[in-house]
């Protein structure tokens, strides 16, 4: 079974890439490409720490092979802001001490972008957070604090409350 | 392990490579059960046909006698879909319990039906709405009540190089609701360790039941129609006693199996208790609903 090339685009810029069918966007981004960004654990969809956005979409890329993207924009956590231009659901994060070990900030803040994105400018509750964050795992348990900079970062993207 | 992918343009194109290679193709949609399946060694297919990007198959469309939902569909657009947040929310109430958002953002409700899973939770409500599937394949069309679709865990009446391309069923009658209820060991991200749902009809006063449909997932190797507990509560008072004897014939109805999820007393425990409590919060729904 021969290698193919893949043609995508990852936050913004266009890739050409020689892959194995059977590879999956994880191991692309990671081993192919370099960008660690994207974190690897369960490799079955269960833990989110793989999340990356597929045409604005959070989905899971330890298992979305490589091969079904062919055409296709996607964004990984290096695409959404850098220190001098952080992304509000990033500076909310910061402000609100929402990081601990990090592993799994990557997979929060790409899951909650989504799904605030599905509903531009209207507040969620926290219950509506929480579900929407539920297929990713923070193992240091730090759900409190996450669900306080995304609720933030909300009211920021909405423009009812001044960036600082 | 690896195989060939293979990116068909239309629907004629997919069916078409799906004869060619026979019994070592398989179709890949959103590929959360396949992708899983090939990397625990469970299948090993030698082409994988991606149907995820074929046009026209999915959304949702309103139809002459009710619905028509594209397989293709996501759990995420089920969810979010305006005409079933009203007596239809038992679609709405199972999209939402798959998975995270991540799975629910891609995986589609054809692939849950074809995986045929005794769990699938998408597949109760649609029982329940005596859907039916119209089906393409390398022997032209056809259409297959869901109920007679699935016959086995894992296992469907789809033949070699076919595929499913709409999920239809009727709209409701006047005084009906739907709900559908999942138990599992946590609120998220958790396999059914029995999953229920029901569809309930009222007479004109609110007060009769006219007729009722059960689905039971997770409680034998396919979800089951426990017509006994159906029949008991047509013309029956709506209310505790009748909704707990359908609970009681309900659980008579499911053969679960002990497993490391529960064992198969508390399922079936499970059963009775969620078919009360669904039809319970359709009649609740139906209350709500009257002007
Ligand atoms: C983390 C995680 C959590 C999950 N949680 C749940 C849950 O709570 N409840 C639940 O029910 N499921 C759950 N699932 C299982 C899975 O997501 C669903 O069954 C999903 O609907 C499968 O859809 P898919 O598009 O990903 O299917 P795929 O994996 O692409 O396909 C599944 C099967 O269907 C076939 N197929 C797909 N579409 C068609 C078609 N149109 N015609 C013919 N054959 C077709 C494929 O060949 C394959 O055999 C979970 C999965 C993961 C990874």
């Amino acid at each position: 079974m021969s290698r193919r090339i893949l043609n995508v685009v990852i936050n913004g810029e266009r890739h050409e890439l020689l892959i194995e069918p059977h590879w999956t966007l994880l191991q692309v981004l990671r081993g192919q490409i370099g960008m660690m960004g994207t974190k690897e654990n369960c490799l079955e969809a269960e833990c989110g720490v793989c999340t990356v956005l597929l045409e604005g979409k959070a989905v899971n890329s330890c298992i979305l092979l490589a091969g079904q993207v062919e055409g296709r924009a996607i964004t990984t956590i290096e695409g959404l802001g850098d220190p001098e231009h952080l992304h509000p659901l990033q500076a909310a994060f910061i402000e609100h001490g929402a990081v601990q070990c990090g592993y799994c900030i990557p997979g929060m803040i790409l899951s909650a972008k989504s799904f605030l994105d599905e509903n531009p400018g209207r507040q969620p509750t926290r219950q509506e957070i929480r579900e929407a964050l539920a297929g990713t795992l923070c193992r240091c348990t730090g759900y409190g604090k996450i669900v306080d900079a995304v609720a933030a970062a909300a009211q920021r993207m909405a423009g009812k409350e001044p960036t600082p | 392990m690896s195989f060939d992918l293979h990116r068909p343009s239309s629907l004629a194109e997919a069916v078409a490579l799906a004869g060619l290679f026979g019994p070592g193709a398989r179709f890949i949609a959103g590929g959360t059960d396949v992708v899983i399946q090939i990397n625990r060694g469970k299948i090993a297919p030698a082409h994988l046909i991606d149907i995820s990007l074929l046009p026209g198959l999915a959304g949702i469309a309103a139809t002459a006698e009710g619905y028509a939902i594209g397989p293709l569909t996501t759990y995420r657009t089920i969810e979010r879909h305006a005409a079933f947040q009203g007596p239809l929310s038992a679609l709405v109430e199972a999209a939402a319990v798959v998975g995270g958002h991540q799975v629910r953002n891609i995986a589609t409700v054809g692939g849950n039906i074809v995986n045929a899973s005794p769990a699938a939770d998408f597949v109760p409500p649609l029982l329940t709405l005596d859907a039916v599937l119209d089906i393409a394949g390398p022997q032209g069309d056809r259409t297959v009540a869901l109920r007679d679709f699935i016959t086995g865990p894992g296992k469907t009446s789809l033949g070699a190089g076919e595929l499913v391309t709409a999920i239809r069923f009727a709209r409701l009658a006047a005084n009906s609701a739907t709900a559908f209820f999942k138990e599992g060991r946590r609120k998220a991200m958790e396999i059914s360790v029995v999953c229920v749902a029901a569809s309930l009809t009222l007479d004109a006063s609110g007060t009769r039941c006219v007729s009722a449909r059960l689905a039971v997932g997770a409680a034998g190797p396919t979800a089951l129609r426990p017509e006994r507990a159906e029949a008991s509560l047509a013309g029956q008072a709506a209310g505790l006693t009748s909704f707990r004897d359908a609970g009681r014939l309900a659980a008579e109805a499911s053969s679960p199996i002990s497993d490391v999820r529960a064992s198969a007393d508390h399922r079936r425990h499970l059963v009775a208790v969620l078919v009360e409590r669904a039809l319970t919060r359709c009649a609740e729904r139906i209350a709500g609903a009257r002007p």
